[in-house]
């Protein structure tokens, strides 16, 4: 992949982070989200896993966001302005923010790590990620498709209306 | 882009989330914080998987059960709120104090 188009995702990665971080209407913000993960998307293009980057962009994109503008919908009068922000509780958030990025940045940089050279082009197929999941991950595949069986089945046991009890 | 460059991105992302998870009063907007430190860290996982891991399949397996998890969670976190808003006509999480000691 050239190397601007690479840039181009790191910019819409930040960009999108900045406008959720940032944004003061609540639609803003989920728009960043969207943002930010197409260019994570692309980001794991680049990273040599086509298969992550379309499951990026068709479960959290079109899944995940698009549930939360439903919520939003439902959930608060788009004409009302939000509430004006707490200026002491951004202050501290930014603050914390930046403190956490200082440190961890010193700590990323004083690492040194062991790079090895890129695996075969057969190791990254998709077929090596399904006989994994089916083999040496069985556990963890079963285990993620009960939870999400669960968390359905709660989703709709929390968000129903009240019947009377008879 | 080297490993170095990847992992200042994601903890950049993380930072922001933070940041959007700490400020915001709305619990859809602190979700979304939340949502991006997610993301964060499944880019950390895919940059350590292509640098410094022998096999590549590990670090895909992780992210994609982070990205299920959090399809789910979502789930969850919205039925929520709707059931908050039906109860309180409200999400702003300055005013759902009724715990509050």
């Amino acid at each position: 992949m050239p190397d601007i188009v690479v840039y181009i995702f790191v910019a819409l990665t930040l960009i999108g982070g900045l406008m959720a971080a940032f944004a003061r209407q609540v639609l803003n913000t989920i728009i960043g989200l969207g943002i930010s993960l197409l260019g994570l998307a692309g980001l794991f293009l680049n990273l040599g896993s086509p298969f992550v980057a379309a499951m990026q962009v068709l479960i959290y994109i079109g899944g995940i966001t698009v549930a939360i503008v439903f919520a939003m919908m439902l959930s608060i009068s788009m004409s009302l302005l939000p509430p004006a922000p707490d200026t002491q509780k951004r202050i501290f958030a930014i603050l914390s923010g930046i403190v956490f990025f200082v440190a961890l940045c010193s700590m990323i940089m004083g690492t040194h790590f062991n790079i090895i050279p890129p695996a075969p082009e057969s190791a990254w197929s998709v077929g090596q990620i399904g006989h994994a999941l089916l083999t040496t991950y069985n556990l963890v595949f079963e285990t993620l498709s009960l939870v999400l069986l669960l968390a359905i089945i709660g989703a709709i046991l929390i968000a129903r209306k009240d019947h009377p009890t008879p | 882009m080297t490993l170095h460059a990847y992992l200042l991105i994601s903890l950049a992302l993380f930072s922001l989330g933070l940041i959007g998870a700490l400020s915001h009063r709305n619990l859809i907007a602190l979700l979304i914080g939340v949502e991006l430190m997610m993301n964060a860290a499944s880019l950390n996982f895919m940059a350590f998987n292509r640098y410094v891991v022998t096999d590549p399949t590990v670090g895909q397996i992780f992210v994609l059960i982070i990205i299920g998890l959090a399809a789910a969670e979502v789930a969850i976190f919205l039925s929520i709120i709707l059931r908050l808003y039906r109860a309180y006509h409200d999400i702003d999480s300055e005013k759902l104090t009724e715990l509050k000691g």
